[in-house]
Order: C-alpha cells, then structure tokens, then sequence
C-alpha cells in the first residue's frame, strides 16, 4: 500500500485516524536531511558500516537496501535460500512449507536505506506458513530518510506458529500486518518503535479456526515531536480462541502515542478469552497519549478484559530509590525500564528478550545524559 | 552526631513540626514515641528530605553537615537511612537489582569501587539470610505482594547492605510476629557501633526490651514533649499519652 492509499485510507476511516495524521507527510520536509541523520549519534550510520556489527554471529539475515533484496549481502546461515522470493515490484514470498521448521534459526530482516534511496519505499511481503510449521522472524527497519510502507499478508496453516518480531528505529514508518489464523495456530507479534516520523503499525489478526492464539505486544519509546500509533484489531471469528495484548509507551518531550486495540468477538466464538492492557508512562507534561480500547462482543459465553491506563512516574518510589542513594537520573531511568519490563517479559525468544532490552537501555540512557545535562 | 534545633516543618502550609530539639550523640540509640499524627513521620521524612516538607525554620546538623541543604541521595551518601513505615513497591525492579544499585551507588560517592556480581550476590545472600529472607524474596521485585512483615524485614535488610551511620526506623516493629521482632532486633542491635546514632519511633514497649534505648522521647503535637531513660516507655505504656494534651492512643 503506497502513501497515497494509506492516505486515501485516512481520510475514508476517520474514525480509525482520529489521532494520526498523514496529511503532514505531503507537505513536510520529510524525508530529512541525510546530514541530520547522520549527525545523530542514536543512529547507527546507514549501510555497510551500520551493518558490520551484524556480521560477527551466525544468525540468518535478509539485507533490503532501499527495499531492494541484496542476496550478496545476505547471511542465510542454515537456513535454505529459496526461503525467500520475489521482488520489490510484486512482493516478496516467504513459504514456509507443512511441519517445517525454523524456529531455532530465527530469520532477520534487515532495512537499510543509503544516498540512492528513493522518496517512498512500499514494500509487500506474503508470509505463508504449511501446518505444524514454526518460523522465528525479525524485522529490523533502521532509521530510514525514506518514507516507509509495508504490508505483510501471514496466512498460518492449522497449528502453525508464527513469531513476529520488528524493530522501527526511527522515520516515516506506514505497516500493516494483516494474519489469519487458522485451528490451533499461533501468532506472536513483538513491536518496538522508536523515534515516528510518523509511525503508524496497524495489527490485524483473525482467529479462524478453533484454539487458535494471538499474542501481541509492544513498546513503544517517544520524545521530541514524534508520533508513534499502534492500532490492533484482534477478531475472534471461532470458539475457544484467546488473545493476549500488553502494550507500553514511554512519552517525553512533546510527543505523541497512540493505542487503539479492538477485540471482536463473533456470534459463534464462544469460550473466547480475549486480554488487552496498554499502560503509558508521561515524562513531559507536554507529551500526549491516546488510548482507545474497544470491546465488541457478540457471543455470551467470554471472558474478556481490557485495561488502559496512562501515568506519570511514581514519586514516592522516586523518592524511595533516591533515599537509597540512586541520583535522580539514574532513578528515573530504573523506573523507565521497569516500567516497560513488564511487557518484555512476554518475549519468549531469551536473545529477542536480550535484544530489545538494550535497545530500550540504549533510549534510556541517552535520556538519562540528557536530563543530566 | 545529629542535632536539630528548633526544627519547623509544613505540609501545604500547614505546619505539623512545631519546634524539635533532639541532639543524637554518637553511639547511642533515641526512641520517638508519640501519638498518631504527632509529626513522627514526618520527621523522618524532613531528615531523609522528600519533597513537599518545607523546613520553615530551624536546622539540622549531621557530623558537622548541613543536612538541610543537601539532596536525598547525597543524604544518603552521608548516611542518612530512614526504614520507612510504608515501604513501596517497586513493579519491575528486582529486590537484588535495587539493592546492587543502591549499594554500587553509595559506594561511589565514597569514591569506592563497585563490587562486581559475584562479591555483590555473596555479600546479598548473606546479609538476607540473617535478617531472615529467602533468597527467593532478593529475586521478587521491590515489595510486591511482601506481607507486611517481610516489608520490614526487607527495610533492615537494605539497612544491613548500605550500613548508613544515621538509622531511622519508622514504626519497624509494627506488623512483625513475635519471632520476627527479634530477628529485625537482632539486625538492629547488629549495626550498634560507637559511629552510628539511631532513632526508633514506634508504638510498644516491647521493642525497646529488645533494643535497649539511651533514651526516650515524647513526641506529641509537632514537639518533643518530655524527655528521659527506658523508664519513660513504661510509664507511657501504661498511661498514654494523657498527660501530653491528647487523647490515649
Ligand atoms: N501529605 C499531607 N498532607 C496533609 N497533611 C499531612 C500530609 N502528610 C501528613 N499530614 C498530617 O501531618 C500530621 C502528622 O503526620 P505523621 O505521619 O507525621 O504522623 P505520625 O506521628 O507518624 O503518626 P502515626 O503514628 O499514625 O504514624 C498528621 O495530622 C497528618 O494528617
Ligand atoms: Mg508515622
């Protein structure tokens, strides 16, 4: 889906929009200057030198430099190389066929974008995983100066399992993620968004078959002027399906964060059991945060729960912290990362768990020197 | 050595200090007791400066610091600790890694090394199996669904790691069982050495058979009231707080 159709898409559903605004976009100075990405520090400098520190370990990675798939610079370690087809134009496939299974050989999709990148990068992928099938994958979408869209259809076959992880470092970030999920498959979905420029990540899942799961979560890290929307739409189409959401936000500065998460239940999706929290932390009175939780449930025999809930940090354990001798930077950056433990804690992967929690560290601390400052 | 003079403090404007004086001389252990809402917590809390306590006249003198002007961590530093009556609960940060970062942290502004995960992980295990903690408890984050003794316990554990040289233990005995009590007392009579003072507020008696005070103090209506020995507990036992201008408690 291009710029224009998610802004046609935009102006259509206004009620799904209320809070993100894509009009800016036309009209902005995006993408920005490479110089200014190149001179803040947070990001790691574009490809190849941003790519050494990948090289080391053996994990399979995927190189797309501006959307473009570089098999030259691709890892795929054990994993077979016709796992991936297409092109930028058409889409790219990943197949996963039936009791395949690559979950101890996580797959990582690298992003980068360099000098020649174009204005707009609209990217397609079709993940389709056969029964029984397993695949770990990670998006890795650096800090981009082009504007990014991406639409990922995941189909996943009766008791197949789908773990999901992406990292957006920072830019115009536009995704949906659309997966359907058929008996006793399961989707896992691990989003952590940095920077938005704006960005937008739109999760929609569909519980097809019976027992089917759906595990969603998130964090998402904003100061400045930054806007980051995460809107979910979990619909629960068969019986006996549950669906787990916990989200985080970390707003300073004068950003923006948005969460909408919809659960539907249909008629016949009885002994649903559907959770969903999103909890936000504000740091600046002028950062803002939106939460819209939305439970539409047709059938009578559910248990479901939402629960939102947007504070500041706790000064009495600010205060307990700081009479044990913590400053008070470092103090606030404790209950930072506490703050967001919660939801890394639902990230089964250990080295995932490892990963976002120094990307969580690393935005922390650089908030940290700068409140000493 | 502390010693407050004159010490007024205000809760949004409202004035609950009314003029302390307390001298703690090195060495020695002071008990506060006093009515509810006599201002004993908040006195603690002016000592271990949590905001939102205006200090509108007097001072408070610590080993020759101005107490008053320093930060709640640098009180810290200069070892203050107040074992508060209601500990909080910290969601998300481990008892082990509150403790390591308090510890490195006071060791750093002593200009001492940090002791690294190892020396750290004995020195915890030791300190929480003598104050009666499961390792399990260093483990659980801050507080969070600790009963309320093992709340008290986890203060004189955190007393014993950080070894400050003035101890405020607000109300420490409340909710401990009996068994408890001596092992928190225990802990307490533990760190009595000639270069650390401690003030123990509470309600009963029977804390001070354990830790025996060098002196007791009165604390009622936002002043130290009356002053005198061990002798002084029993007699308020007995008859309240009558004789102070207030209700027994
Ligand atoms: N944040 C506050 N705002 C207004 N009044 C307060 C506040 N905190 C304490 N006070 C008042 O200050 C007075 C002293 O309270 P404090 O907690 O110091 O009493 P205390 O002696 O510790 O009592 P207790 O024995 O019940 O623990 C009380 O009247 C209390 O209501
Ligand atoms: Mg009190």
């Amino acid at each position: 889906m291009t710029l224009a159709a998610f802004i046609d898409r935009s102006r259509k559903d206004k009620e799904d929009w209320k809070y993100t605004d894509l009009n800016a976009l036309l009209f902005s100075s995006f993408p920005r200057k490479r110089e200014s990405i190149a001179s803040d520090s947070e990001h790691k400098s574009q490809l190849p030198s941003n790519y050494s520190d990948c090289s080391a370990d053996n994990r399979a990675r995927l190189v797309f430099l501006n959307g473009v798939w570089q098999p030259t610079l691709s890892h795929f370690a054990t994993v077979p190389s016709c796992i991936l087809m297409g092109d930028l134009e058409s889409g790219y496939e990943l197949t996963l066929g039936e009791q395949t299974c690559l979950v101890a050989q996580p797959i990582e999709l690298v992003f980068v974008t360099d000098n020649d990148a174009p204005h707009e990068i609209d990217l397609k992928f079709f993940i389709d995983i056969g029964a029984n099938g397993r695949l770990t994958l990670l998006e890795n979408h650096r800090a981009s100066n082009a504007i990014t869209t991406i639409e990922t259809d995941i189909s996943l076959r009766p008791h197949a399992k789908f773990v999901h992880g992406k990292i957006v470092q920072g830019g115009a970030h536009l995704a949906t993620a659309k997966a359907h999920v058929a008996t006793g498959g399961y989707y896992n979905n691990f989003s952590l968004l940095r920077g938005g420029m704006p960005i937008r990540n739109e999760i929609d899942v569909i519980l097809e078959g019976e027992e089917a799961q759906a595990a969603l979560n998130g964090v998402m890290l904003l100061r400045r002027a930054e806007h980051a929307d995460t809107t979910t739409h979990l619909l629960h189409q068969a019986p006996q399906c549950a669906s787990r959401q916990v989200y985080k936000t970390v707003l300073d500065g004068k950003s923006r964060g948005v969460f909408q998460g919809e659960i539907t239940v249909a008629p016949d999706a009885q002994k649903s059991d559907g959770y969903q929290l999103s909890r936000a932390l504000l740091l600046s009175d002028q950062a803002e945060m939106d939460a819209k939780p939305q439970l539409e449930i047709f059938a009578d025999d559910v248990k479901c729960s939402h629960g939102s809930a947007i504070g500041c940090l706790d000064e009495d354990a600010l205060f307990y912290l700081r009479s044990r001798g913590l400053d008070e930077a470092s103090a606030r950056a404790l209950l930072i990362k506490a703050f967001v433990t919660e939801t890394l804690e639902e990230i089964q992967i250990e080295e995932w768990r490892v990963l976002f929690r120094r990307e969580i560290e690393t935005w922390t601390d650089a908030q940290t020197a700068r409140e000493k400052k | 050595m502390l010693s407050i003079r004159n010490l007024h403090a205000s809760i949004s404007n409202k004035e609950i200090l009314k003029g302390i004086d307390l001298s703690i001389p090195s060495g020695q252990v002071h008990a506060v007791m006093g009515p509810n809402g006599s201002g004993k917590s908040t006195l603690s809390y002016v000592l271990a400066g949590r905001a939102g306590y205006d200090v509108t006249e007097g001072s408070v003198t610590f080993n020759d610091m101005d107490l008053l002007k320093l930060s709640t961590e640098e009180r810290a530093a200069a070892g203050v600790f107040l074992a508060m009556q209601y500990p909080v609960e910290i969601p998300g940060v481990t008892n082990m890694m509150f403790l390591k970062t308090a510890l490195n942290a006071i060791r750093k502004a002593h200009g001492e090394s940090e002791l690294d995960a190892m020396q750290m992980l004995k020195l915890l295990r030791s300190k929480a199996k003598d104050i009666g903690l499961s390792e399990e408890m260093l483990k659980r984050a801050v507080n969070v669904g600790f009963s309320g003794g093992e709340k008290k316990r986890n203060e004189v554990l955190q007393m014993a790691v950080l070894e400050p040289k003035l101890c405020i233990l607000d109300e420490t005995d409340s909710g401990l069982d009996i068994d408890a009590l001596k092992i928190v007392a225990d802990g307490v009579n533990a760190l009595r050495s000639p270069d650390r003072s401690m003030i123990v507020i509470t309600h009963y008696q029977r804390l001070l058979d354990y830790i025996a005070p060098d002196a007791v103090h009165v604390l009622a209506q936002g002043k130290i009231r009356k002053s005198g020995g061990a002798e002084l507990a029993r007699e308020l036992e007995e008859k309240g707080y009558a004789d102070y201008g207030c209700e027994a408690a």
